[in-house]
């Protein structure tokens, strides 16, 4: 059958070609709403993994914003007093308290996050360096800067300073690759935090100690406890929330791609009615006229498809690659999005074709040879 | 393989609109007849060869297919009884355009799942000399060459007869005799029982057996 839908392709092109575009555009925006998507989760996912903390230690406020803030490295309103870090670390199962003050400052002109920490933080990040006294410069920062190991960096904000670079940190892929990393005590005078904290990186001492641990932490004052994978949850469903409104927003256009798709399907059995009578005439029966016509709106539909995914890989890689989120956010693809494109391509073709192909079906070829 | 009206007519509309196309017609057509239906526009004649054709039931009497009454036929029967016995060739080509002489012929077989059905539509192409016209589109191609595509796709299928409503009516008299040559060839060679609709009395003329139809009647 495949010849006949090619050689009606041939004779119809124009309609053809603005069918399978419309499919085509549908499709491309759930391909591609989908791959971003998954970068999104993908990249919320790595960010506070890459923490490499079980719990942290924010100031009072809304958890989901300030770590947020923490990952971008951003200014926070609400900060932690420096000397609640004594009774965190004294909690047992605390292996690791890692104090750390988060803002922008100007370093050497351009505005950078500036992440001011101590030693500790090396216990919690894997960079393979044991410890540091001027700063380490990741490796977009590096990039943006122009700075090498051995350069200074200015720092101003709040106050004026200079500090050598230690190291230029390999690439994570993380946000970590866009901050500089300086003393907490430089941090602490640049963004004009005096004694105070942006949050405190805990690791525990076993997985399992967890839960009580935040409990323990939690009920000190002015601090909250959260863990990580809470805020990820969160962060998540807010997430979700706007993924499926999009999605939503998508299938509506779906659905009016159907109705087009149908309309000029019924415009189409219309145009043929008297190539349908013939065929009739000549012994096709209902079914194999039925058949015909979703047959050859499937295919188009599934030309669409592989056209709309196409489409949407391509239009992709010309989105601007963050997430609302501020974070670093590459489209993941999977062969699941393709299958998931082209079977909504499927559902689109034979949806579509089911009003005209029956009514092609019920054409009376005795109806089309009176006329002629 | 037989195809009889007995009594049959055809009415259309409704109410007050309702008009009787064809009344009380009987013939009985059998392979190897060859058949002229002869009358002015309007007066029955492609009406009847409707209901020998089975794409139309009648209003009144019977119309049966090898002694079967179409009556208790369903319309899959009858377009199967279309595909497998009867062959029907228009005055106009009604040929696909886009498609070659040989994917015109094949068409109605494929769409069908008759098997072999590229060897068949070759060799109906065969058998009307156009054998190496098998890729021309119809555009490439004179009147008289569509019509032969057409009586092609007619015949791939081997059917027992083969109805023409004025199979001759939109070529040059020197295309149309061709034509009417070759049907007529058809009926004797293949023992193909052949029913031709015309209003030219030239060409009924031809026919073993003239049928006149006026004002919806079989006249003699």
């Amino acid at each position: 059958m495949t010849w006949i839908i090619l050689a009606n392709a041939k004779k119809r092109r124009a309609r053809v070609a603005m069918t399978v575009a419309g499919i085509a555009i549908g499709v491309a925006t759930l391909f591609a709403l989908l791959a971003l998507s998954a970068g999104i989760e993908q990249a919320l996912d790595r960010e506070i993994g890459a923490m490499g903390a079980n719990i942290l230690l924010l100031p009072e406020g809304c958890p989901y914003e300030l770590t947020l803030a923490l990952m971008q490295g951003s200014d926070a309103f609400e900060h932690i007093p420096t000397d609640v870090l004594p009774d965190v670390r004294s909690v047992a199962d605390v292996a690791v308290a890692a104090p750390v003050a988060v803002g922008k400052a100007k370093i050497n002109g351009q505005l950078t996050s500036l992440y001011g920490a101590t030693d500790e933080i090396l216990a919690v990040r894997s960079w393979g360096i044991d410890t540091f006294s001027g700063a380490i410069v990741g490796s977009d920062a590096a990039e943006k800067l122009g700075v090498a190991e051995g350069d200074r960096l200015t720092l101003r904000l709040y106050a004026n300073e200079e500090i050598v670079i230690d190291a230029v940190l390999e690439p994570t892929y993380g946000r970590d690759d866009t901050f500089v990393f300086v003393p907490l005590a430089v941090a602490q005078r640049i963004l004009g935090l005096g004694e105070q904290l942006s949050a405190i990186l805990v690791r525990t001492r076993s997985v399992t100690a967890t839960a009580t641990t935040q409990s323990t932490l939690g009920r000190m004052s002015d601090i909250q406890a959260v863990p990580p994978s809470d805020v990820f949850e969160r962060l998540m469903e807010l997430f979700a929330t706007v993924k499926q409104t999009l999605i939503l927003i998508t299938g509506i256009a779906i659905v009016a791609g159907v109705l087009t798709t149908m309309n000029t399907m019924t415009m189409a059995v219309y145009e043929r009615k008297k190539e349908i009578g013939i065929l009739r005439a000549l012994g096709s029966t209902k079914v194999n006229v039925f058949r015909l016509f979703v047959t050859e709106s499937l295919v188009l539909s599934l030309v669409g498809g592989v056209a709309g995914v196409i489409l949407g890989f391509v239009a992709t890689q010309f989105l601007p690659q963050s997430s609302g989120f501020g974070l670093e956010a590459t489209p993941v693809f999977s062969f699941l999005h393709v299958v998931i494109c082209l079977l909504v391509a499927i559902v689109v073709g034979v949806a579509s074709s089911l009003y005209p192909a029956m009514s092609a079906a019920r054409t009376q070829p005795i109806k089309i040879l009176r006329e002629l | 393989m037989r195809i009889e009206l007995a009594g049959a007519g055809k009415a259309y509309g409704q109410g007050e609109a309702r008009f009787w196309a064809l009344r009380d017609a009987s013939l009985a057509v059998d392979e190897g007849n060859f058949i002229s239906i002869v009358g002015p526009s309007g007066s029955g004649k492609s009406t009847m060869l409707h209901l020998l054709g089975c794409i139309d039931r009648p209003s009144e009497g019977e119309v049966s297919i090898d002694g079967r009454e179409m009556e208790g036929l369903s319309d899959r029967e009858m377009s199967g009884i279309r595909r497998d016995h009867i062959g029907f060739v228009f005055q106009q080509y009604f040929l696909n355009a886009s498609m070659t002489a040989l994917q015109n012929v094949l068409l109605p077989l494929d769409l069908a799942g008759v098997a072999g059905g590229r060897e068949k539509a070759a060799a109906a192409l065969e058998t009307v000399g156009l054998g190496s016209k098998l890729r021309s589109l119809p555009t490439e191609m004179s009147g008289g060459e569509q019509q032969r595509v057409a009586i092609a796709r007619a015949l791939a299928n081997a059917p027992g007869i083969l109805l023409a409503d004025e199979p001759t009516g939109s070529l040059d008299s020197k295309t149309g005799n061709d034509v009417l040559e070759m049907l007529v060839n058809l009926n004797r060679e293949r023992n193909l029982g052949l029913v031709i609709v015309t209003h030219d009395e030239g060409i009924a003329m031809t026919a073993d057996r003239i049928v006149h139809v006026l004002d919806g009647r079989i006249s003699q």
